[in-house]
């Protein structure tokens, strides 16, 4: 498996939602994805983002990288905090996104736009969610 | 104008926002407050919130569209969403956002024909 493209950004303000929202936009067209993945990627991004940076009471990171591996392209994502964490993942994965948010809510709807979703968290440490998308390759 | 901010025109009494590709929350908060009071001074009755060129819509972005369809409702208005491109709509349905009480339409066209045969406007 070679990594092709792999980067970072801080989120830190309002303003890094929309930064992070471009560069994926960019890395997920360039790998190849077509416009319905991208859109949905982007939205996951958004949505992840904007939790860290709402959310979690802490700065935080999006490290990304594109994978090739057997005829498949993907795109790997990390957001990570260094927050309050989220008291019970179950309940938020079933949540519906109908809250106005806390922590962890909308999770379950960005689950069903991704092929792959995994949360480490721990109260007053942080949280670390990591999803990944997979498509054919061009 | 800067690419990335709102349109807002009056055309008779509709009133006709078109959103940027990309807006970020502070543009979003800013629709808001920019059609609210748009409506009270050209007293619209109606909004149309083209977003034709939008290519994401999370979350935060619905619920704000929900609540100025909302408000807007109160204040004696209709809201139209026109132009959701495909791509949007989909992701938008897997994600289990709703836009309150908001009629979607294909296009402008298609709004400002709700419009005229409500109203007689045109």
């Amino acid at each position: 498996m070679a990594t092709q493209e792999t980067g970072e950004n801080p989120i830190k303000s309002e303003g890094d939602i929309v930064t992070c929202r471009k560069l994926i936009r960019n890395a997920a067209t360039a790998a190849g994805f077509g416009m319905t993945d991208v859109t949905r990627i982007v939205t996951a991004v958004s949505e992840l983002a904007r939790n860290v940076y709402v959310h979690s009471g802490s700065d935080g990171v999006m490290r990304w990288q594109t994978l090739y591996q057997a005829g498949q392209v993907g795109m790997r994502l990390e957001f990570e905090d260094f927050g309050k964490g989220i008291p019970d993942i179950a309940q938020a994965l079933e949540a519906g996104f109908t809250t106005a948010g806390s922590m962890g809510m909308g999770l379950s709807g960005v689950k069903r736009l991704m092929d792959i979703m995994d949360i480490k968290t721990e109260i007053n440490v942080g949280t670390t969610v990591l999803i990944e998308k997979w498509g054919r390759a061009k | 104008m800067d690419e990335n901010s709102l349109s807002v025109i009056k055309l008779k009494n509709i009133l006709l926002v078109t959103v940027p590709d990309d807006p970020g929350d502070d543009i979003i908060h800013e629709l808001q407050n920019k059609v609210l009071n748009a409506i009270e001074k050209y007293e619209s009755k109606g909004l149309i919130l083209d977003i034709s060129s939008v290519n994401i819509l999370d979350s935060f972005f619905a619920r704000m569209i929900s609540e100025t369809t909302q408000m807007v409702a109160l204040m004696g208005g209709q809201t139209v969403i026109a132009g959701m491109q495909p791509s949007v709509a989909i992701t938008a349905t897997e994600l289990g956002l709703h836009l309150g009480k908001a009629i979607s339409t294909l296009d402008v066209d298609k709004a400002l024909d709700i419009f005229s045969d409500n109203f007689k406007l045109v």
